[in-house]
């Protein structure tokens, strides 16, 4: 007997997952979403932010190209205001390929994307920190995309039409009956327990970690996931995107994302989706590239370095390492490869195209369920775009507009009391997860002063819900992931004045962080080895 | 102007060398990028909380357990004592009392709650925790919370009530500072109002816990005139920088040197020294328009560790002493810096410059690196200040040093 009924369990709470949800409210589909963690943090939450124009993928991949700029023009569509409207360059460097230019343009005009060429100057003009020696730059349509509000958005358009979504809840089992799956079987990683979810279908949209979901419920799948690394620098450098006018390789990219700028980044296959570490190297190397295009990059201030794991998918027969394999999706029909009948997946794609992704798959669900509802995401707008494209001083006007608004907690990030004890009432305590919603303590000083001024909102908010101090610790030691291989300079100083603040002022003793690390760790028991060592952040846009 | 000695960076270490040189009868000039650790540890003396990963209960006791080279062991106890003695007698005349004492460690009451293990502690720190405990805040004040300290002692077993007292009428910025309360609570008119709100929270409590703003111009006299005017003790809690106890420290400090006739130079980084044979002539600093040469006859350089930039961590793990490139140890990468764990100690923070018991630097095969220049605090080698709690008695046992030497050495 089911604790829980639904049409269709989607498995995943990333940018898919959470648009697979939405299209199914929409078409009037009954479901339930079911995600091991918080929304966003796996792959979706440890990305560079990148709207693609689809310029990256004109020449090598024009499929995955198109797909981008369709999407992008949908997304300005429905949701604005997670979109900063930044435009992009291809800057062609001198020691590049100088054909690749000519190819860069008659590739944008057979895919689609739109391209204008400016002369160097016009683009020194639009980016004055560019490097003075370019040959050639084209102006895309790329802009920066805020994922996690994002995601807010399909997941409060989609509960408000009746779906439902269960957080810390990792799928343990499947129930079968012959080739058919009855029922999903998650755990309660807060309430503790399991729990039986009866569906008719199920939508694996678990990203690099969907092979593992589908072999749980008796198909076969091997994903190919692809690490990359990212560097964040405190300060945007540039106002719009800037890329590496060359095939798509390591070190192509800056992203200037709210008040940070991302490089990226770098492609290694991998076995385990989990693996977050970043290598030191890489980060040499990624600011080392960027250097190419922005020189000041060389002695900025690095904040910190994080990775994620692509989600990519090879077919049986293709060959090539993973920069080969492509960036477009695949809608696996499981019922056609290898059983069970009532499983498809979602596999490969990126953010920028996670609308499009949930639009084939859902399509293929109502032709398998014999239904016609057609997809209407593209056309209807999630709430909150009311408001507009995003810009980067949007925030500093709506502290200076509105008095009441409240006490400034976050300095970096301009997050004010009001926001946080509105997000603490709506259930949230984890400071971590406080952080993902608000950008709490995601700027340069790394959460010194707003990190303990949180942990004390939560506990005059809900008294007793916590324990302040462990919940503290384990936002400091989640923030601390990724310091190791980018601290040196001002970093480094910052690192020890916020040693200085937590030890040294406050006295917390690492004895007691061991404990705020086991419950994390029994918490979610699949992700153990995140707290070692050489760890890389847990971390998105910045 | 004859220049005796330069004193180079304005922290505790820095601050205690000027004063005790000028009290030898030295013409002394302090010049620092700007202020030090003063303005950012919470106003006590930190001496040695912790040796070797465990809590000490007798600074002194703890010191055995020190590494080998660590600067209280180089130094030896008896200049420890003297430099607290000469602390305690400095603060006592400038009407900024201290309490505690070499022979027990005590604990100061921070914002979170928990109670940090220190040796000295201003006396608005100092009164005990017993009995009934109000933890009162101040409407408006981001940096603390009442609720949350509170709740840090009720773990420890006080017996606490939680209060927040609305400020008066004040002219003030919406997301005001302790330095901006600080200042206002120094107005005696401000005071009194403020003084009923907070004598109705503490009504029924033996003691009080507030956060560490009250005042800052009048040494400890605006919390003396709160504690009369509610008829209750008043702790300050320790908060996050700026630190108001410490500012006061600095300020009876900064008008010590002033009586000693000491110029204080603040905005000028010091970024080189100037070297005749072997031996240290003139101090290089940043000025507006050119670098400024100042001439010397001996140099006292206490510019901090890594926090305090007297030590750059460079990407390719390579540390450079910032003012005369004095030899750092460094490490094989730059991932060695830091510890896997942020609570953890992290290696970084003992780094630094090797001295002899004379301060005075040595290269990398134990001879001496550069004549005329005397190195203390933060700055020195094979010693954490955070992680041991021990800055300030190392910065003060290790000025106490340098100036005894160099006063010896006759002008």
């Amino acid at each position: 007997m089911a604790d829980l009924e639904t049409q269709v369990v989607v498995v995943g709470g990333g940018a898919t997952g959470t648009a697979v949800l939405r299209d199914l409210a929409l078409r009037g589909i009954d479901a339930v979403l079911v995600e091991r963690a918080d929304l966003g943090t796996g792959t979706s939450g440890r990305w560079h932010g990148l709207l693609h124009s689809g310029g990256r993928y004109v020449v090598k991949d024009p499929v995955s190209a198109t797909e981008c700029i369709e999407e992008n023009m949908a997304l300005r569509r429905i949701a604005p205001h997670c979109i900063e409207d930044t435009g992009g360059l291809f800057v062609l460097l001198p020691e590049n390929d100088q054909s690749y230019g000519d190819a860069f343009v008659e590739a944008c005009a057979k895919t689609g994307v739109p391209c204008e060429e400016l002369t160097p100057a016009q683009a020194r003009k639009r980016e004055p920190q560019l490097a003075p020696n370019l040959s050639r730059v084209f102006a895309v349509p790329d802009g920066t995309l805020d994922g996690w509000k994002l995601m807010g958005g399909f997941v409060a358009d989609a509960t408000v039409r009746g779906a439902r979504v269960l957080l810390r809840q990792p799928v343990v089992g499947f129930e079968r009956d012959g080739d058919q799956i009855r029922a999903v079987r998650v755990r309660d990683m807060v309430a503790g327990g399991e729990r039986l979810i009866g569906c008719q279908w199920v939508l694996n949209a678990a990203g690099a970690w969907a092979g593992q979901i589908a072999t749980l419920a008796g198909g076969k799948l091997r994903m190919a996931p692809g690490k990359g690394a990212m560097v964040v620098m405190v300060g945007r450098y540039v106002r719009g995107v800037v890329n590496d006018c060359r095939m798509p390789g390591d070190g192509d990219i800056i992203v200037p994302v709210h008040e940070v700028a991302i490089l990226g980044t770098t492609d290694v296959e991998t076995d385990d989706p989990d693996d977050i570490s970043v290598d030191p190297r890489d980060v040499d190397f990624m600011i080392d590239s960027a250097a190419k295009m922005v020189p000041a990059i060389a002695t900025g201030r690095v904040l910190r370095a994080f990775s994620g794991s692509r989600p990519l998918f090879k077919p049986e027969d293709a060959g090539g390492d993973s920069r080969d394999i492509t960036r477009a999706f695949f809608v696996l029909d499981h019922s056609e490869r290898d059983g069970p009948g009532n499983l498809l997946s979602i596999v490969g794609g990126k953010l920028t195209t996670c609308r499009q992704m949930a639009e084939r798959t859902v399509d293929t669900l109502v032709r398998r369920m014999s239904l016609d509802t057609p997809c209407t995401t593209g056309e209807a707008p999630i709430p909150g775009a009311e408001h507009g494209l995003h810009r980067l001083a949007d925030p500093l006007a709506t502290v200076e507009r509105q008095r009441e608004y409240g006490e400034l907690v976050c300095e970096c990030e301009l997050v004010t009391r009001a926001r946080i004890e509105a997000a603490v009432d709506e259930g949230t305590t984890e400071l971590d997860d406080l952080r993902r919603q608000l950008r709490l303590g995601f700027g340069p000083c790394q959460a010194a002063f707003c990190g303990w001024r949180a942990a004390a909102i939560v506990e005059d908010r809900r008294p007793g819900a916590t324990e302040p101090l462990a919940n503290l610790e384990r936002f400091l030691e989640e923030r601390w992931r990724g310091q190791q291989v980018t601290t040196w300079g001002d970093g480094a100083v910052q690192a020890l004045l916020n040693h200085a603040i937590y030890r040294g002022i406050f006295d917390l003793q690492p004895e007691r962080e061991s404990a705020g690390a086991k419950q994390v760790a029994d918490a979610m028991p699949e992700r153990r080895d995140e707290l070692r060592v050489t760890e890389a952040a847990a971390e998105g846009e910045s | 102007m004859r220049t005796d000695v330069i004193v180079v960076g304005a922290g505790p270490a820095g601050l205690a060398a000027a004063a005790a040189l000028a009290e030898a009868g030295r013409q002394v000039r302090v010049i620092a990028r700007g202020n030090g650790f003063t303005h950012w540890s919470p106003g006590a003396v930190d001496v040695l909380a912790r040796a070797g990963g465990e809590p000490v209960d007798r600074p002194l006791d703890g010191i055995s357990r020190l590494p080998e080279r660590h600067p209280y062991r180089l130094l030896g106890d008896e200049v420890l004592r003297r430099a607290i003695d000469g602390f305690q007698r400095f603060v006592a005349a400038a009407g900024l009392a201290y309490e505690g004492s070499l022979d027990q460690s005590r604990r100061q009451v921070t914002a979170l709650g928990t109670l940090r293990p220190t040796c000295l502690v201003p006396a608005p720190a100092a009164r005990p925790l017993a009995g009934r405990v109000a933890v009162v805040g101040f409407a408006g004040f981001r940096d603390f919370s009442p609720t949350l300290c509170a709740r840090g002692l009720r773990d420890a077993g006080h017996q606490t009530s939680v209060h927040t007292v609305e400020l008066p009428t004040w002219k003030h910025e919406r997301n005001f500072t302790a330095i901006d309360l600080a200042r206002a609570i120094d107005d005696a008119g401000f005071r009194g109002r403020l003084a009923d709100g907070l004598g109705r929270a503490t009504r029924d409590a033996e003691v009080a816990v507030v956060p560490a703003v009250l005042g800052l111009a009048t040494r400890h006299e605006a919390w003396a005139d709160l504690e009369r005017r509610t008829g209750t003790a008043l702790i300050e809690a320790a908060l996050v920088p700026p630190s108001i106890p410490g500012v006061r420290l600095y300020a009876v400090w900064l008008a010590r040197l002033r009586e000693l006739g000491v110029r204080v130079q603040l905005g000028f980084p010091v970024t080189g020294v100037e070297v005749a044979d072997g031996a240290v002539t003139a101090v290089v600093s940043e000025g507006a328009s050119r670098p400024i040469v100042t001439r010397c006859k001996e140099v006292v350089l206490a510019t901090g560790g890594v926090a305090g930039r007297g030590i750059e961590a460079r990407r390719d793990g390579s540390l450079v002493e910032t003012v005369a490139g004095l030899p750092v140890r460094g490490f094989p990468e730059r991932v060695d810096y830091l510890a896997d764990r942020f609570l953890d100690d992290h290696p970084l923070g003992a780094a630094g410059v090797v001295v002899d018991a004379g301060l005075r630097p040595l290269d990398t095969a134990g001879e001496p690196a550069l004549r005329g220049l005397r190195c203390v605090g933060g700055l020195l080698a094979d010693h954490d200040p955070t992680a041991e709690g021990s800055r300030e008695g190392v910065a003060l046992a290790t000025a106490t040093r340098a100036a005894e030497r160099l006063a010896a050495v006759p002008v």
